[in-house]
């Protein structure tokens, strides 16, 4: 293994890995595999992703996670489909009740939680989002809440929007890294979210503590919205690739990129996007915008999951690391 | 207890008020001066939409409640950023003042599509003795939980032996009586601890025994020390059928502690009831209670929720 740590990444684009609208899927899977996240078994690897029945009559959509098995010796062949959401939308007026998106899996002893963005649906606003714990006791397949309730919602400075939660376990501590909504800007008629990264971390990863504050300066402007914080430890440092995105007009080439910080101690964080080693391609399903990496350690090589255009609409890529 | 009903004391029909409020003074709370009394109380404008949206006021009184010193010209508090808690309303404020400081805690409402609303809990400061309150960010210092999945709302606020206290209320389930019924809530007491007024602790479970049923709806809880015991007032109801029927309406619920933490309920001990012919002859609900020059008083709603206004009640020891 190398010593030294990378100056710069480069990441080899292997392609589309999964798309929902090539395959005959079920209902609530007709379109989209937003934010993948991996769960390592021995044959197989378990990605998990957010999806979306066709929208209703109003136009709206909601979002459910699924996930499909991917044999572990050729990521793209697809063994497996789950054919239920792990998670059932939340009842009536509870803080997930119109979508489970995103999500991000860990496993505790023979546990698996899974922390999930909860969706509802506002007047003024087209919607807000809590991060809510669920537990599975079948190998991923189903989970269960923990309550009806969120586990880490809103706050004085972090007045809505919490979501984009990504769970890790370093040092004995739990450590959340999540997203929390700023403001909301007018734009062509439409109410634009504006986000930010920032962190929590808890002993039993049900109470929380936030440390409240911006982890990644701004780049773009003040209203660049950040998302998808995942932070990935190897050659002992903390990486963290990320995707940014202009605040508004942002359905096209102002869309998401991916960006890159890194830290030795997960306090303090240096945001150096040129090192990042991943673009747009100049044609193709990620032509326009990439976002929601999740970078992942398999059998001694290091890829990456992310979206492509319309934020996955059609599907999930991969890419590895050459200078891993 | 026995309580001497003093009358209606402020009907908003009867005074101009800022925001485009034409009704309703609800939930009124007090902050209490040397030379006058503030009762701060929510009321309501008709948006765009004709939907409500509540604002806060206030109407100084003299300190015997005989004479209206002053009603608030101005807005006390602006109504939250689009997106936050408190965009469509706070109902109600409750003020505690700590040495130099005045703390205003935010009930905000902000609108759903499934179901009316969502509440939290906010808090604001006001530098200029209660004339105006800004908030201390935009998001809520106490929200919906694991286990209080939604509508936490409704706070009093109290300092004892060191330690601040929150009562307050959160929600557990909405539901539908009929197909075609908009979703009804179902609330509850709730607690939580503080040692300084903006981190919170709660305390995890349901203060009040339920009386009329589990859909019980309870709310405003207001607590006050005297003769060595702490008492709690609030109102409750059924959880349908509540605008209309006087029996299913808001109605005076009383528990006393001495710890702050168990509660005995003991409502037919509250010592309030409905004045049949009067302005709070079908409901009475909102109850504040405080002590002022050496007397215990109780400010509450009466008929379709205070849209006529606040009566007060004075504690016959």
């Amino acid at each position: 293994m190398n010593t030294l740590p990378a100056r710069e990444f480069r990441w080899k684009k292997l392609g589309k890995v999964f798309d929902p609208t090539r395959v005959e899927g079920p209902e609530w899977m007709k379109e989209f595999a937003q934010a993948p996240s991996v769960l390592i078994f021995d044959d197989f690897i378990r990605v998990y992703f957010s999806c979306r029945p066709l929208p209703d009559k109003n136009g709206q959509y909601v979002s459910y996670t699924g996930y499909v098995d991917l044999d572990r010796n050729n990521l793209f062949d697809v063994v497996n489909i789950s054919e239920r959401p792990i998670l059932d939308l939340g009842a009536t007026g509870t803080f997930d009740e119109f979508g489970i998106y995103p999500v991000s899996v860990i496993r505790n002893g023979d546990e698996i939680l899974a922390f999930y963005g909860g969706w509802t649906r506002c007047e003024s606003v087209p919607f807000n989002v809590s991060i809510g714990l669920a537990v599975s006791r079948d190998h991923g397949e189903t989970f269960t809440r923990l309550g009806n309730g969120p586990v880490l919602t809103h706050s004085v400075h972090e007045p809505f929007i919490i979501s984009g939660p990504k769970i890790r376990f370093y040092n004995g501590m739990w450590h959340l890294w999540y997203i929390a909504g700023r403001r909301w800007i007018e734009s062509g008629g439409r109410m634009e979210p504006v986000y930010k990264i920032r962190k929590a971390h808890s002993n039993d990863g049900i109470h929380w503590e936030k440390e409240d504050r911006d982890l990644i300066p701004d780049k773009l402007d003040e209203n660049e919205a950040q998302a998808s914080p995942d932070v990935f430890y190897f050659r002992e440092q903390y990486h963290m690739f990320y995707c940014y995105r202009h605040g508004t007009d942002y359905r096209g080439p102002r869309g998401y990129r991916i960006g890159y910080a890194s830290s030795d101690n997960l306090t303090d964080w240096i945001r150096d996007d040129s090192t990042v080693g991943l673009d747009i391609s100049d044609s193709g399903w990620d032509n326009e915008s990439i976002a929601y990496p999740h970078v992942f350690e398999l059998d001694g090589q290091i890829f990456m999951f992310y979206l492509g255009n319309q934020v996955g609409r059609y599907g999930f890529g991969l890419a590895q690391l050459e200078n891993a | 207890m026995k309580w001497k009903k003093l009358g209606k004391i402020f009907d908003p029909r009867e005074h101009k008020l800022p925001n485009n409020c034409f009704a309703f003074a609800q939930s009124p709370q007090t902050l209490v001066f040397d030379d006058f009394v503030r009762v701060y109380f929510s009321t309501r404008e008709k948006d765009s939409t004709e939907k409500y949206l509540s604002h806060i006021s206030f109407v100084d009184f003299s300190k015997n409640f005989e004479k209206i010193l002053e009603v608030s010209e101005n807005a006390v508090i602006p109504l939250g950023n689009a997106g936050c808690f408190d965009e469509h309303g706070i109902f109600p404020l409750n003020i505690l003042k700590v040495s130099d400081k005045l703390l205003g805690y935010i009930c905000g409402w902000s609108r759903r599509t499934s179901v009316s609303v969502e509440t939290a809990i906010g808090l604001a400061v006001s530098d200029d003795d209660g004339l105006t309150f800004r908030r201390i960010g935009d998001g809520p210092v106490l929200s919906a939980s694991l286990h209080e999945p939604f509508l936490v709302g409704d706070p009093f606020v109290q300092i004892y032996d060191g330690l601040y206290h929150m009562w307050y209320i959160y929600g557990t389930r909405w539901f539908r009586h009929s197909e075609a019924a908009p979703p009804d809530r179902v609330y509850k007491i709730g607690h939580a601890a503080s040692a300084d007024g903006f981190s919170w602790k709660k305390t995890g479970k349901q203060l009040i025994a339920d009386k009329l049923n589990s859909d019980e709806c309870q709310a405003l809880p207001t607590v006050i020390r005297f003769n060595d015991q702490y008492h709690m007032f609030f109102c409750y109801r059924q959880a349908i059928g509540f605008r209309e029927k006087k029996d299913s309406a808001y109605r005076i619920g009383y528990a006393s502690s001495h710890d702050l933490i168990n509660w005995v309920r003991d409502d037919a001990s509250a010592g309030l009831d409905t004045s049949a012919g009067q302005w709070d002859s079908d409901m009475l609900c909102y109850p504040h209670v405080f002590h002022c020059d050496g007397n215990v008083y109780m400010l509450y709603n009466g008929n379709e929720f205070g849209r006529f206004g606040f009566g007060l009640a004075l504690l016959d020891h």
